[in-house]
């Protein structure tokens, strides 16, 4: 079995899901409700790959809402709750989707094995950042040439270099694509100095140095709501790939010949039949999702029961290569320019 | 181009820097002094809650087996486990130097044990069931849950091997009520309505207490939340009912 992880975008947006679903005695609560809600399995889903091996799977809320970030105490319990919940279920492979990853990471929740009467087992838990990372390359790979920028002269923008995503973003574009530069930008520069060092290549610089230079900027930090960019100063074609969570880049960056993508999103080649992605507002709910819950799903086609993607800097070509191919294998692809339009200013 | 645009506003979790440090750091477990006056204070009535607590729950499994008399055995073992329980409670407030307010915890009950009184003579084993294995033991799995992370090295052991017990035998009420969910259902649901708001009011007015002992009342709530639907899945009621069920609680 594989596990799914998630939570709602919002507190407004999960009550009224929760009242969708049913569950009246938290749709109607105040955030102190959903504070003290214990996560919920919410949907149990067939899936069958294309190469015709079925597989089931769970999605997982965890009652968690971004407007808890502040509250880091019940942040971290909602966190532990849900992956407590997946392995109750005895779920081989749980991915940690949105924020889920995010608070693990960044909260230090490895040092709270024990939940209760469960000793969590990390190898049944990966935060899909292999797969996000590789599927975000390939969008860049696919999508930069549909609008006209040439990879081999093409500048690429890594904002939020020195993360897990974002290092393995780097690491595959230095080695795989032959870009013509790739300029690095983030928050700490020690890391950065040594990831450089570990590539042998790329250029450290800051944010407002980067942009009016690049072709194409792959943002793997997210956007804090208040920052305003003029879009007047970046190149034109330019290809924008939002890998950040939550994914607000289009609101950023509307212009002429300025591609927003949605990074780290892929399609099924199948209708699931599940409404787990409605609720996570894809366009296409049936076939799309994210990356990184596609990654539980191919691990348990693959039989591979291990924590894939876990800690940070660990994602290595090999195993981006690896997942890669059998993401091809049992029918996922990348979302790319040509899926949504409607976002797009072209 | 704004200039003053930086690259330390990029992160969405930036603001919560200084709460990630403290939670990484182990001195911010924040044990509480369990030496002082109003530690000891708020520890005569949590630890008579708790000795009253296992006292109801050794009785009420005596009681119960009144009406299944075929598993007295088996309910006698249970009751017979309580009152170790009982003990190393007490054991626990006299390491702390701590009289319990047993006066206190009696009337904190009150309700609550007349409601499984009346049950009781009317022969409503669902009602005590409910009462007993869901409720009081839900209860008392979480707080002990909570106070687990912040109890004084004496007590911590203690409560650890009582929480060993308590999930052992959370399953037997879970148990009967998952053979009878057919018969039962209609009368469970009725005495979840009555009995579950009065947890969460017995909850509440231990709150200022529990958060002398670095008990959080968010964590406790999160806790019985928990272990209540925990129970109810296994009892082999759905999503929907167990949300009409929960719904008790915040009206």
């Amino acid at each position: 079995m594989f596990g799914l992880i998630g939570h709602s975008t919002s507190f407004e947006d999960a009550k009224r899901k929760a009242s969708m679903l049913g569950f009246d005695h938290i749709a109607d609560g105040d955030l102190d409700v959903w504070c003290t809600a214990p996560p919920q399995l919410v949907e149990n889903v067939e899936v069958k790959s294309a190469t015709g091996i079925s597989i089931e799977g769970s999605y997982i809320d965890s009652c968690f809402v971004p407007e808890m970030l502040s509250r880091f105490k019940t942040a971290r319990r909602k966190v532990l709750n849900a992956m407590e919940l997946a392995q109750k279920k005895g779920i081989n492979i749980t991915a940690l989707g949105g924020f889920t990853s995010i608070i693990f990471e960044n909260f230090n929740l490895l040092q709270h094995k024990q939940i209760r009467n469960t000793s969590l087992e990390w190898e049944r838990f990966t935060t899909g950042n292999t797969h996000t990372a590789w599927v975000i390359c390939k969008q860049l790979e696919i999508n930069a040439p549909r609008i006209g920028i040439d990879l081999k002269k093409a500048t690429v923008a890594v904002i939020g270099a020195t993360g897990d995503i974002g290092s393995a973003v780097c690491r595959w574009l230095i080695n795989k694509t032959g870009i013509s530069e790739l300029l690095m930008v983030a928050r700490q520069q020690e890391p950065l100095a040594l990831l450089q060092k570990e590539l042998d290549g790329g250029t450290v610089t800051s944010l407002n140095e980067a942009l009016p230079q690049a072709d194409i900027v792959v943002w793997v930090a997210s956007m804090p709501k208040t920052i305003e960019i003029d879009t007047d100063n970046l190149k034109k074609p330019c290809l924008m790939i939002d890998g950040g969570y939550p994914k607000n880049l289009d609101e950023k960056f509307q212009g002429e010949n300025i591609h927003v993508l949605k990074g780290g999103i892929v399609e099924f080649f199948n209708d699931i039949g599940w409404n787990m992605m409605e609720l996570a507002e894809m366009q296409n709910p049936q076939r799309e999702m994210f990356a990184c819950f596609a990654e539980a799903m191919i691990l348990e086609f693959e039989k591979c029961h291990t924590n894939f993607s876990w800690g940070r800097n660990n994602i290595s070509l090999e195993k981006m290569e690896f997942i890669g191919a059998a993401s091809l294998k049992h029918g996922f692809s990348a979302i790319g320019l040509d899926k949504h339009p409607k976002v797009l200013t072209v | 181009m704004h200039n003053e645009l930086k690259i330390t506003d990029m992160q969405t979790l930036e603001s919560n820097k200084k709460n990630i440090e403290e939670s990484t750091n182990p001195i911010s477990l924040n044990l509480p002094d369990f030496t002082t006056d109003s530690y000891k204070d708020a520890y005569s009535r949590i630890n008579a809650i708790v000795i009253e607590g296992e006292q109801e729950a050794h009785d009420n499994y005596i009681s119960i087996a009144t009406l299944i008399p075929n598993e007295l055995e088996e309910l006698t073992k249970l009751a017979r486990m309580e009152m170790k329980h009982k003990k190393g409670f007490t054991a626990c407030g006299r390491n702390l130097g701590v009289v319990a307010d047993m006066e206190f915890a009696k009337k904190f009950f009150s309700k609550l044990h007349g409601n499984f009184q009346v049950a009781l003579e009317k022969g409503n084993l669902t009602t005590c069931l409910l009462i007993q294995a869901i409720l009081i033991e839900a209860f008392a799995i979480s707080a002990y849950n909570v106070y687990i992370r912040v109890a004084d090295p004496f007590a911590k052991k203690i409560t650890e091997g009582v929480v060993k017990d308590e999930y052992l035998h959370l399953n037997y009420g879970q148990e009967w009520l998952k053979e009878n969910l057919s018969t039962c259902k209609e009368e469970l649901m009725e005495a979840n309505k009555v009995n579950l708001p009065l947890i969460k009011k017995m909850l509440d007015e231990v709150a200022d207490d529990a958060s002398v002992l670095a008990m959080d009342r968010e964590e406790l709530m999160e806790e019985f939340m928990i272990a209540y639907q925990d129970t109810l899945m296994e009892i082999g009621l759905d999503n929907r009912e167990i949300a009409r069920m929960a719904m008790a609680a915040i009206v």
